[in-house]
């Protein structure tokens, strides 16, 4: 079942003497992802695979072409509806984590649900058994400089989790962290798509971290280059 | 865990960013709420000065075309908002004997007892009196008559000679509002019955309430009289101080007004400071689903949160500074310290005021950050922006159109002169909105100043300055308003107190000047016998070169209250008088003619030009004078006429002199003292010295100068206490760039170099915008008095006063960097890097 469809997404960023012609960073993708895969995205620097992930998470509007999220048009939604889905349907997971450094690992994890009005008690419980999924539960109190770079992540991939989203987004996760930790991060991902069914998308450049998805698509020049959806199936990994 | 928390958490981990936010809204309110209170303390202080120069304030009620009229035929008054008391006044030129001394005085009736218990009039000793064997005198006369209470005096009235006993000595100064110099007050109906009288009064005195407005109150008592009787305002009282004090009043509410600017300026900054420091925190919030509305009521709640904290702080910094400050007022306009004067609705209205105020200031921001595009948000900075954004310049278009539309219909009299005051204000917001546009060329031109050795420290500091336009123009705005203050009101101060000292030198030119202690007149009922012989036994002293004499006589010209100024004209000395549009030789031959010449503000209200011929209405009779020129008057407010006394009584009858101007011939001065005292005391007259006069002239101005100088330089550590924040601001907010700068091995001084030169820089640039806003703060509140004085007032360019302005700019800004500074040079470089 297709959970999140791309139709001839186009993107061109105006920028500087360019600006009448413009950028074109991607230009004109279709795609489809059904619930459960584990896709990854790859391509080399400035191939548009991180604004085609930016385009898929409603964080950035395509100039043309249209995203649709469990049978919504991301485009049709103003601004704070967009919030909305962004905050109850897809988790984000950044390459620098982004983790609040004010707030407890806990708190960090429960912020999505903060945002959303849940009450405090179920925000406590939701955000550890996220930190649980992910084996991050007994640092629960600490704060972001407390943790290493693979612990970070490792929050906030809970913190993503929390909501039970439709869908994970990760942009390069792995990118400011050593191999060690890249092969955790990326064996916590595809036990997430193994055991739970979360449909995850990572944009990754190293060739390694691709490996580990179920499908792999490949960005050129904004456009899809490859995707092996369409050549063979790739087994699920597992532990 | 509620989004409050997130606020908590964010407050205890960076304690200093909520703290120097807090202590901006602090430093507003306090200044403001210092301004405010100083400012009241100096109205205060101008009022008592006022009523010690001119009396309480007050409308003169008199009977149309002179005379006694009925007290019966007066409507009440009392009713009216503003009116403390309606006191109908008797007066009856008398002789008093003392044992063998024979003494000509006016006595005065008024219903004693009813004055003492309003408080309108002070004993010294002993009670009111009643009936027709007691009086009052003033403790000057006792004095000089060696009576106390029980003793006994003769006055000669009309009907009888009455034997009176002294029953109360009342305080000088409390009396002089009714007595004009006079010394014997008796009950009013006792004086009027003794003078076949009774029922009659000569006039009504109806005292105002200090902050009551006098042209307003004059209308709406008018409205209510009969025919028969006219209000007015007491003609003939010196309104030197009343003038003095009307720029002074403009000036203190220009600064009130532009140190709420000023708090605007530093709150907005802090509160933008504030929340674009979080841009990536709030990047982040946005991007995990935070809707702009839950954003920007993070931000708002958070700023009414540091505002009121900051508000309550500011208020009670504000009621302690305010305390010195006016107790300092108080000794420069040497009126008696009345303690801390604070309207009870001043904190309440600082502390919800500066709450919103903060709430307001952080909207814009507030909405930025909702705004934020979350990807871009997560950069570590924003990118610098480009050019000037158009906004500022429509506003500035805006705030420049308001003020020229408001000084227009100022100087056409369609709004009052206090309109000016928020068109001022306007207009140097207008400055501060141009500033994005002028300070990055004026900047660059400023670096290029930099020794070369601090050369990219000074690059740096530019770079830094031009990131940030909107803030960099808001930290200006404060020292450009603070110098604008400074330079503006400076020039205009001095420039309109130069043209009231330059009037009064040239009007009272002499070394004795001699006043009579009696009323000035309304009717010609008074023979001014004794005047005329003082002034022929001066004129026969040894030792005096000349004797100018002066007679006033209240008038009116098209309806409109004046007074006369009959004056000898000596051959040999200046013309006393500044003409306008007409040379001096001129107007003396038109004067030697026998024609007259008016006061600019009287020309203004009644449309009179020079070659007019008027009637003038004096002692009930209408008589038509040519008025041969305009001259700058403060005598009455410039509502005035003059011309030479011999003119004066062949055309109305003004007989005497009320002052007599003696100058001596050389070195004969000191020695003319003891026999002009003696003419003096015997004739009822008072003697100063040109001294003694200079000296309460000088008391005056330097109080009224020296408390707003208070002020100015309230605004002034307002100013650095803002720009200090501020910068302390810009290095928590530059920590990581300053440790990223130190990591690549720049030293700690040439850190401290560079955040002082940015200060520096900022400093000079909003200096040369403040001066250039100071000149035409000058020039505006030079023409927003034009209408009430009638002339415009002689600009002047005064270097020294630039200079101080422009040097006290520089260095706040470098004491205010100073600290920020050197804390920048020891940040800890692991941790500035890392920091988000």
């Amino acid at each position: 079942m297709s959970i999140l469809r791309a139709e001839q997404l186009q993107k061109t960023f105006a920028t500087g003497s360019a600006a009448r012609s413009g950028v074109a960073a991607v230009r004109g993708i279709d795609l489809e992802i059904d619930a459960g895969q584990f896709v990854a995205i790859t391509g080399a620097s400035g191939s548009g695979k991180s604004t085609l992930l930016h385009m898929l998470g409603g964080i950035t509007r395509p100039t043309a072409g249209r995203v649709l999220l469990e049978g919504i048009d991301l485009a049709g939604l103003d601004d704070d509806a967009l919030a909305v889905v962004r905050r109850r349907r897809i988790g984000f997971v950044f390459q620098r984590y982004n983790l609040l450094p004010e707030l407890s690992l806990v708190e960090n994890v429960a912020l999505p649900l903060v945002l959303d009005g849940v009450a405090d008690l179920r925000c406590r419980d939701a955000a550890a058994a996220a930190l649980a999924a992910v084996g991050m539960e007994h640092r629960a109190s600490h704060r972001p400089d407390e943790l290493s770079g693979g612990e970070q992540q490792r929050g906030a991939i809970a913190r993503a989790l929390v909501t039970r989203p439709a869908i994970v987004l990760a942009d390069e996760p792995t990118g400011a962290l050593d191999s060690d930790n890249s092969r955790r991060v990326v064996e916590l991902l595809a036990e997430l798509v193994a055991e739970r069914g979360q449909t995850v998308v990572l944009v990754t450049h190293d060739a390694g971290v691709a490996a580990g998805a179920s499908r792999t698509i490949r960005i050129s020049d904004g456009l899809v280059a490859s995707d092996s959806a369409r050549s063979a199936a790739v087994p699920v990994p597992t532990r | 865990m509620r989004l409050g928390r997130l606020l908590l958490r964010q407050w205890w981990n960076r304690p200093g960013r909520a703290l120097a936010t807090a202590a901006s809204v602090a430093i507003a309110v306090g200044a403001v709420v210092a301004t405010w209170v100083s400012a009241d303390a100096s109205r205060a202080g101008f009022r008592r000065l006022n009523e010690a120069v001119e009396g309480v304030p007050a409308i003169d009620i008199l009977a149309r075309g002179g005379g006694r009229f009925d007290i019966e035929t007066l409507p009440s008054l009392g009713d009216l908002p503003g009116v403390r008391a309606a006191v109908p006044l008797f007066y009856r030129p008398t002789l008093l004997r003392v044992g063998e001394k024979r003494v000509r005085e006016i006595a005065v009736g008024v219903d004693v007892g009813s004055l003492v218990d309003r408080g309108l009039m002070k004993l010294s000793a002993g009670r009111p009196c009643f009936g027709e064997d007691e009086v009052v005198l003033d403790t000057r006369l006792a004095t000089a008559l060696k009576k106390g209470l029980g003793d006994e005096i003769l006055l000669f009235a009309r009907r009888k000679i009455a034997r009176m006993t002294v029953v109360g000595i009342a305080e000088g100064r409390s009396i002089a509002w009714f007595t004009e110099g006079a010394g014997v007050v008796v009950d009013i109906a006792s004086l009027a019955d003794m003078s076949r009288s009774l029922g009659l009064v000569d006039r009504v005195r109806v005292v105002l309430d200090g902050d009551a407005s006098r042209t307003e109150l004059l209308a709406r008592v008018g409205d209510r009289l009969p025919a028969t009787l006219m209000a007015e305002v007491p003609a003939g009282r010196s309104s030197m101080a009343e003038d003095v004090l009307h720029s002074a009043n403009l000036g203190l509410d220009f600064v009130t007004g532009l140190t709420m600017a000023m708090a605007w300026f530093i709150v907005g900054n802090a509160m933008l400071m504030n929340v674009t420091e979080r841009r990536r925190g709030f990047s982040l919030l946005r991007l995990l689903g935070a809707t702009s509305r839950q954003v920007r009521r993070f931000v708002t709640i958070e700023a009414a949160i540091l505002g009121g904290i900051g508000a309550v702080v500011g208020a009670a910094l504000g009621l302690a500074a305010a305390g010195p400050i006016s107790a300092g007022i108080s000794r420069a306009l040497q009126a008696p310290a009345a303690g801390l004067l604070v309207h009870p609705l001043v904190v309440p209205m600082a502390v919800i005021t500066g709450t919103l105020v903060a709430v307001a200031a952080a909207w814009w921001p507030a909405r930025e950050a909702a705004a934020v595009d979350p990807l871009e948000g997560l950069d570590a900075a924003p990118p610098p922006a480009r050019g000037v954004p158009v906004r500022f310049i429509l506003l500035a278009l805006g705030l420049w159109g308001f003020a020229a539309a408001v000084m227009g219909l100022v100087l056409n009299e369609r709004l009052p002169p206090r309109a000016a005051v928020p068109a001022g204000i306007a207009m140097l917001l207008a400055f501060v909105a141009t500033t994005p546009a002028i300070l990055p060329p004026l900047a660059r031109a400023l670096a290029t100043l930099i020794p070369n050795r601090w050369r990219i420290e000074g690059k740096l500091a530019v770079e830094q300055i031009l990131r940030q336009p909107v803030r960099t123009a808001l930290t200006t705005g404060v020292l450009v308003v603070a110098v604008s203050n400074g330079i503006g009101l400076g020039h205009a101060i001095r420039d309109n107190v130069d043209d009231v000292l330059g009037w009064y030198a040239r009007m009272m030119r002499a070394d004795w000047m001699l006043t009579h202690a009696g009323m000035v007149r309304a009717d010609g009922s008074s023979d001014g016998a004794e005047a005329v012989a003082a002034e022929e036994q001066i004129r026969n002293l040894d030792g005096v070169r000349r004797v100018e004499g002066i007679g006033v006589a209240t008038g009116r010209v098209a309806g409109v209250a004046c007074v006369i100024v009959a004056r000898d004209l000596a051959a040999d000395s200046p013309l006393p008088l500044d003409p306008v549009a007409a040379t001096a030789d001129e107007v003396r031959a038109a004067l030697d003619r026998g024609e007259a010449v008016a006061g600019t503000v009287l020309a203004r209200r009644t449309g009179i030009e020079p070659g007019d011929e008027v009637a003038v209405e004096v002692f009930g009779r209408s008589t038509k004078v040519r008025i041969a020129a305009l001259v700058v008057d403060y005598t009455s407010g410039g509502a005035s006429i003059h011309l030479r006394r011999d003119a004066a009584r062949r055309l109305f009858g003004i007989q005497n002199a009320d002052i007599l101007l003696v100058s001596a011939a050389e070195g004969d001065a000191a020695d003319l003292r003891d026999p002009l005292a003696a003419i003096a005391e015997q004739n009822g007259m008072l003697l100063r010295s040109f001294g003694d006069v200079q000296a309460f002239i000088d008391t005056i101005v330097n109080g009224v100068v020296g408390s707003l100088w208070a002020i100015l330089g309230l605004g002034f550590l307002v100013g650095s206490l803002g720009v200090a924040n501020t910068v302390t601001m810009s290095v928590l907010e530059k920590k990581r760039t300053l440790g990223l700068l130190r990591a690549i091995g720049m030293t700690s001084s040439q850190v401290t170099r560079m955040v002082v030169l940015q200060s520096l820089l900022l400093g000079a640039a909003g200096g040369l915008i403040g001066l250039l806003g100071g000149l035409v703060t000058a020039w505006f509140i030079q023409m927003a008095s034009q209408p009430l004085l009638g002339h415009p007032i002689r600009a002047s360019f005064r270097p020294g006063l630039v200079a101080m302005n422009l040097l006290a700019a520089l260095l706040v800004t470098v004491l205010a960097a100073w600290i920020p500074a050197r804390r920048a040079s020891r940040l800890d470089l692991l941790e500035a890097v890392s920091s988000e």
